[in-house]
């Protein structure tokens, strides 16, 4: 019974369901009284009373509501918050150590990126063959389900995941700025992850993940779940952005000034400069969406004055440089992990925070090039081509800088560096099939084809998911305290490289064959290559219980990890494996950069006490 | 590491929270200019506007004056600030009540107007571009209501002092925000 | 080996890779079908890419292979490489090698883009009327309509694009070229069909349930059968 008083899972929960109750509770009475009300309305309330008593229960505000009444802190209470070590229920309460939460976001990354991974194998099963298995709501629906839970794993598994868990180690900071603003950030998503999983029960939506109105005006409540759901990820998202930049604009240990931070840390400056700025705007999007869905509004209603286009502008808005919120911490793992294993520093390593600065800025003027065959007006074609095109300068600056850290470097093929190979091939291929979608000319072939599948996969997967990867076989002795085995790790980024791009290689031809995307049946002729493809894909799949088995067994019984096994420079690699809780023992001071490999065989840190590291 | 409750905030765990602030109402800004942005485009490719005749924008002598109010919020609010700056409890606590009363009374004359205009939400774009910019901006007077709330909670509790009010002044960054909102809102819906 | 010769090698290695790459798209024809005015400059503008690509895919592929093989350290060497943080001209070079290449792009693309919509004048009307989940074509001056899209060969079409319910696409892969049609608004396309056949038209945004059937045949025909056609479409005079 204790465990119902105390702030955790078990209340969290109940207080969700109370909040449930208590938020759909006026709905349900206004439909008794004959007011028109429908089921969204319950939904809408619903969800954020759920979000509130959730919260409540889990004990998530507990600091500020005492705060807020004035009560002193506890704090015993604090330290309890901030968790102990080998303490394994911490990770499954509210816990503000950044650690933590880093591990919370890439376990539930993982989970998400399986179960959508999932959802892929079901729609690979209908397109195995012309003909139809299921009906069109389930395939839709599955669709959409499968791109939405993939697109959350792209937006949070890097940046939640290890820039979480890194950024503060890499700084030389104990923690992120806000400990309890993370946490909340985390927390806020079981809800919304619960939701969109389950949308099929309240009978999907068919609209894919960009949701374009009418037809999402007129979906099914599933559609509902899935606008709740996209407003929960932004909030977490935006708050999430205000901690990386405060964090890192104030809490860089002494020494260590811009020019000396580490590339990965600089991406995810850049990523959550674009969260901060973009994200709102589908918020509003997202809001007006579904407005025109409970509220009677007119934005996308053209029968009432309403442009369906308008919600595309405000949609892509946000959603292009959301992909770069994908790519880049991306770019950022790749370009941290590729000095350590070409014992070389990083080539052009100011080029590189400047492209992606580049890159950033950039992204907020491309949008519309996802709407070139929207009806949109055609003086804006042109401009916008020229931007979309440009933006491939500051990513190729990118590749300039892995190729220069590799060429005359000591390259060691541990399975990260693998993973940076992998990223090498799949983003160039991503990218320059890029400039093909770019280009308004083939664009109106392109577009809406399986080419746009291909393209996206080829840099969302074989760029985003290659630099989890990378990170993760990486990082995994620093968070674990054990080494993974090194040739199963082989034997899962060969397995999936070979099956990723035997999947998705052949579909630029079937875009270029016509071969529309979101569709579940095809012509004939393009049977074979369907079939190629369905097979290959389900390898993927088995490649990544590789992974699983790699990760489970070597976490648990892997050998002990030494505190710098890559004999890497970066300031995480001078603690233990895993960190002590408070991080550092004495904060340190930093006297060089981070890729000082050739001119110094240590990291470039003064111990307390003056010893310097060199 | 910023923690709540502290006895004194230092220095640079004030810094950090008020560039958090400043960081939050950037976003907010975004999301107020997509709502305006919206207005703007659904406004242009309406052939007339109001689109329909019988579709009358509020009388602008109350809407005026419940401008002046919210302003005259703002200036008390920074008044409180400065007030508390120099030690004086006292005078910050009646600067944040005249805030809070003038606040209240703004969203009170919104809601009276909004019971008396002649459209709702449902009315075309007209509606639903007016009803849903002005509802964001007083649900986010509202939320500044109750953070002011809070702090007169707090200051009379005698926990706001000349050396422990940093979130005093994050909280009158974020009013005076929804001000400005209210300003650009008032002319663009109200007044062009 | 000297750093000089490997670059030299690889540079080599990469100009005779891209050559063999560049002659052999060249000679292809990537449109699986061309059968209209636009989908020759389509098809112009892919070709284009694709040269431009080989060269660009094989300065990421020989290096990363050629490294992988030249400058992998054997498994107890623990040397550190050479301290080299980056090489000016070459950076500058780079950058500016990729500004001038994309400034090339966009300018093609440009005049592609102008090429492909060229000016009003048409010859034949029809507009494209979409709903869930099917086409119907009417052409207003002849006073014909038809689940089918016919055409004559070698005449510029304006299509009308329109939709009474959500987004769909007019799509015809062999024309190369699609536009939305928009609920509330009125979308064109301008095409002239080059090459007599059968082809296929598909509705290329999601509509719902029957997005996958939404497809319509399309013909293209010699002037005199297509007035044949219209004659055989028209009302019956009483």
């Amino acid at each position: 019974m204790d465990r119902w008083r105390r702030p955790g899972l078990a209340r969290g929960v109940l207080g969700g369901v109370a909040g449930f109750a208590v938020g759909a509770l006026p709905i349900v009475a206004a439909a008794q009284l004959g007011a028109d009300i429908k089921p969204g309305h319950g939904l809408a309330l619903g969800y954020i009373g759920a979000q509130v008593g959730w919260l409540l229960g889990l004990g998530a505000l507990r600091f500020w509501t005492a705060w807020a009444l004035g009560r002193a802190a506890d704090p015993v209470d604090q330290a309890a918050a901030h968790g102990r070590a080998g303490d394994w229920t911490r990770y499954f309460r509210f816990t503000t150590d950044h650690k933590v939460i880093g591990l919370q976001y890439l376990i539930t990354s993982f989970v998400l990126f399986l179960t959508a991974g999932l959802l892929a194998m079901v729609l690979r099963l209908e397109l195995a063959q012309p003909g139809r298995l299921m009906d069109g709501d389930t395939y839709n629906t599955v669709m959409s389900t499968h791109g939405i839970v993939m697109i959350v794993v792209a937006l949070i598994a890097i940046v939640g995941g290890l820039g979480n868990y890194f950024v503060p180690l890499m700084i030389g900071a104990r923690d992120m700025a806000f400990p309890k603003v993370n946490a909340l950030s985390y927390w806020l998503l079981p809800p919304a992850l619960l939701l969109i999983v389950a949308n099929p029960l309240l009978g999907g939506f068919d609209t894919g993940w960009t949701a374009y109105p009418p037809l999402s005006q007129q979906a099914n409540l599933g559609q509902q779940a899935f606008i709740l759901t996209f407003i929960t990820l932004g909030v977490s998202s935006i708050i999430s952005a205000v901690n990386f930049l405060v964090t890192v604009a104030r809490m860089r240990a002494p020494g260590m000034s811009l020019t000396r931070m580490p590339i990965f840390v600089w991406a995810l400056t850049v990523t959550t400069s674009i969260v901060l700025v973009a994200t709102s705007v589908v918020a509003a999007g997202m809001t007006m969406l579904l407005f025109d869905r409970l509220l009677g509004t007119a934005f996308f209603r053209p029968s009432a004055g309403g442009d369906p286009i308008l919600f595309q502008h405000l949609f892509w808005f946000y959603s292009h440089p959301a992909v770069y919120v994908m790519a880049v911490p991306a770019f950022g793992a790749v370009l941290e992990v590729v000095p350590v294993f070409a014992r070389k520093p990083l080539f052009a390593y100011r080029l590189a925070v400047l492209s992606f600065i580049g890159i950033g800025v950039l992204s907020f003027m491309v949008w519309a090039h996802h709407m070139f065959v929207s009806g949109m007006a055609d003086y804006f074609h042109i401009p916008i081509m020229i931007t979309t095109e440009l933006i491939s300068v500051p990513t190729g600056i990118v590749f300039l800088s892995a190729l220069g850290t590799i060429w005359l470097g000591r390259i060691r093929f541990a399975t990260p560096m693998l993973w940076v190979f992998g990223f090498l091939w799949n983003f160039v291929i991503g990218g320059i099939t890029g400039v093909f979608l770019a280009d308004v000319p083939t664009d109106l072939a392109l577009s809406d084809t399986y080419f746009v599948v291909a393209h996206f996969h080829y840099t969302i997967v074989g760029g985003m998911v290659y630099g989890l990867f990378a990170g993760t076989y990486y990082w995994f002795p620093k968070i674990t305290g054990r080494l993974m085995d090194e040739r199963l790790g082989r034997a899962h980024f060969w397995w999936f490289t070979l099956a990723f791009n035997a999947t998705f290689l052949p579909m630029f031809w079937l875009g270029l064959q016509g071969m529309r995307r979101r569709v579940a049946d095809y012509p004939a002729d393009l049977a074979d290559v369907n079939l190629w493809t369905s097979v290959a894909s389900s390898t993927i799949a088995l490649s990544t219980l590789v992974f699983l088995v790699n990760a489970i067994r070597s976490w648990a019984r892997g050998p002990k990890a030494s505190a710098n096994p890559w004999r890497a420079h970066t300031l995480e690699w001078q603690v233990a494996s895993p960190p002590p809780v408070e991080n550092f023992e004495h904060l340190p001071t930093v006297t060089a950069g981070p890729y000082e490999y050739g001119v110094s065989a240590s990291g470039p840190v003064i111990r307390p006490g003056g010893a310097t590291g060199h | 590491m910023a923690t709540l409750g502290h006895a004194v905030d230092t220095a640079a765990e004030r810094r950090m929270l008020l560039l958090g602030v400043r960081l939050f109402i950037l976003s907010e800004v975004m999301l107020f200019g997509a709502f305006f942005t919206a207005y703007f485009v659904l406004r242009a490719q309406a052939p007339a506007w109001p689109p329909l005749p019988d579709l009358e924008r509020p009388e602008l002598p109350l809407v005026g004056f419940n401008t002046l109010l919210l302003l005259s919020s703002s200036v008390t609010m920074q008044w409180a600030v400065t007030r508390i700056g120099r030690g004086d409890a006292a005078g910050f606590k009646r600067g944040l009540l005249a805030t809070l009363m003038l606040g209240t009374v703004f969203l009170a004359i919104q809601g009276y107007e909004f019971a008396s205009n002649g459209f709702g939400i449902s009315d075309g774009v007209f509606g639903s571009t007016f009803y849903t910019l002005t509802s964001f901006h007083g649900a986010h007077v509202l939320g500044g209501l109750l953070l002011m709330g809070v702090l007169a909670n707090r200051a009379r509790l005698g926990l706001v002092t000349r050396e422990h009010h940093t979130a005093v002044e994050g909280v009158s960054y974020y009013w005076h925000f929804v001000d400005v909102v209210w300003v650009v809102l008032f002319l663009t819906v109200y007044v062009l | 080996m000297t750093a000089r010769r490997d670059l030299a090698v690889a540079v080599a290695i990469w100009a005779v890779l891209s050559a063999i790459g560049v002659v052999v798209v060249l000679g292809t024809q990537i449109l699986p079908v061309i059968a209209s005015r636009e989908a020759e400059v389509v098809n112009g503008a892919f070709v284009m890419l694709t040269v431009a690509s080989v060269p660009i895919l094989m300065l990421v592929v020989v290096p990363i292979a050629y490294s992988a093989i030249r400058f992998r350290a054997s498994d107890d060497d623990e040397t550190d490489g050479p301290p080299i943080h980056g090489h000016r001209a070459f950076e500058a070079g780079w950058v500016v090698v990729s500004l001038v290449l994309v400034i090339g792009l966009a300018a093609f693309g440009t005049i592609g883009l102008l090429e492909i919509r060229g000016g009003p004048d048409a010859d034949l009307e029809v507009r494209a009327e979409s709903t869930q989940w099917a086409w119907e074509f009417a052409y207003p001056d002849l006073g014909v309509r038809s689940k089918e899209l016919v055409l004559p060969v070698d005449r510029r079409v304006r299509i009308t694009i329109v939709s009474d319910d959500v987004l769909h696409s007019f799509y015809v892969p062999a024309f190369g070229i699609k536009q939305d049609a928009v609920p509330g608004r009125v979308t064109y396309l301008h095409v002239t069909p080059t090459v007599t056949g059968t082809y296929g038209a598909q509705c290329a945004e999601l509509c719902g349930l029957g997005h996958t059937k939404m497809v319509a045949g399309v013909a293209v025909l010699e002037l005199s059968e297509f007035e044949a056609w219209v004659a055989e479409q028209q009302p019956q005079q009483p």
